[in-house]
């Protein structure tokens, strides 16, 4: 009966696991609902943020406005020093959501290293910075103070020193590693160019209307184009949230599914042993009887 | 015409409106319906959109203000009420 005893453990143990693997698939939705709103609510601003800039920018700008100038390569004497930000969350059990954006950091990192870059990796989330302490990779900055609940002023403080490095030279271009949020299946690791800014594309056949502009389109152009750079960092901010929660919920699902076949197979194991051992005492019982008459 | 606030947080308005009263980084500006294409900086202040329902009024800071084809876009880093006034 002892095999007995340890299956029933064993039963009672992964039902537990499933509590808690169903309670944290429950709170990740609802916490993914939330996020998710958020994202919405950001896009709008972004879409309109990145039209206005599409409007502004001609080729005479770039020429004045250094956010919008590709800097020349390390050979050729250009700034040998760039950025990476990687995204991760501060919190695990959310499948290969994190390593992957961590894959992506360091195959980014790599690419730009053999292009002659010295890389500052900025690491923003508990389980990037861990992960690349563990594998001895400097970081340049780190924070983990974000949370669930990014808002414009963190991008903004992350982003503020970066910029004013690019501007004066010390650096050849920002790169953003983040989860982009499709949908919450679909969140791959993406990463985006922030620095030096690509203008986004005017939609095609459009004709740019005559704008009155007050000030200048310069002086309009200086002061929207930080807050552009920084609302890319802050949709990223958002999108990650929304994303980690996604994949949290995925892979909580299924470790609740794998639990139930578990315990299915566990159950049916312990029924068998019973029947079996059941079945044998009745033998021995009457063979017993048998062997007395 | 037509109108949005929005911020990086929330969409806050959007809907049709008779008149918009802006605070622009140099004094108010008001904008109505049929005004030239229009792009200017934003100050801080009071923005109130009249519509024919009554007046929201909002307090917004920094961003832009652009319109085309008969569309206000506000788009401020800051924005704050938006409750309805007679």
């Amino acid at each position: 009966m002892a095999k007995g005893q340890q299956l029933k453990a064993r039963i009672r143990s992964v039902r537990n696991t499933r509590k808690i693997t169903r309670t944290m698939e429950l709170v990740a939705t609802s916490k993914l609902k939330r996020a998710q709103d958020r994202v919405r609510c950001a896009r709008p601003y972004a879409e309109a943020l990145a039209a206005v800039i599409g409007d502004l920018v001609t080729p005479e700008l770039v020429e004045r406005f250094p956010l919008l100038q590709q800097p020349k390569p390390p050979a050729q004497g250009g700034p040998e020093r760039t950025a990476v930000i990687m995204l991760t969350s501060n919190r695990g059990l959310a499948g290969g959501f994190n390593s992957n954006l961590i894959k992506m950091t360091l195959a980014r990192v790599g690419e730009l290293e053999k292009a002659g870059y010295t890389v500052d990796v900025h690491a923003l989330g508990k389980k990037g910075i861990g992960y690349l302490k563990y594998i001895g990779r400097p970081l340049a900055t780190q924070r983990v103070d974000i949370g669930d609940k990014p808002a414009p002023h963190h991008a903004a403080e992350v982003m503020d020193g970066l910029v004013d490095a690019f501007v004066a030279g010390e650096l050849a271009g920002v790169d953003l590693v983040f989860a982009k949020f499709n949908n919450p299946m679909s969140t791959p690791p993406t990463i985006m160019h922030i620095l030096p800014v690509v203008p986004p594309e005017r939609p095609a056949g459009g004709t740019q209307p005559d704008f009155i502009l007050r000030p200048s389109a310069d002086e309009i152009a200086e002061r929207l184009l930080p807050l552009y750079v920084r609302n890319q960092l802050f949709r990223g901010l958002v999108e990650t949230v929304a994303s980690e929660h996604g994949a949290r919920r995925t892979a909580m699902k299924s470790a609740t599914d794998n639990a139930g076949e578990i315990i299915q197979y566990l159950q049916r194991t312990f029924n068998k042993q019973r029947q079996a051992q059941i079945t044998q005492e009745i033998a021995e019982i009457v063979g017993g009887a048998a062997s007395l008459g | 015409m037509h109108v949005t606030v929005i911020s990086p947080e929330a969409a806050t308005f959007d809907g049709p409106a008779d008149s918009v009263i802006a605070p622009a980084f140099d004094g108010q500006v008001g904008i109505l319906p049929r005004h030239a294409p229009f792009m200017t900086l934003l100050g801080e202040g009071a923005l109130v959109v009249r519509t024919e329902g009554g007046e929201r009024r909002f307090h917004v800071r920094g961003g832009f203000l652009q319109v085309v084809d008969d569309t206000v876009r506000v788009v401020t880093e800051y924005v704050e009420g938006g409750s309805d006034e007679v």
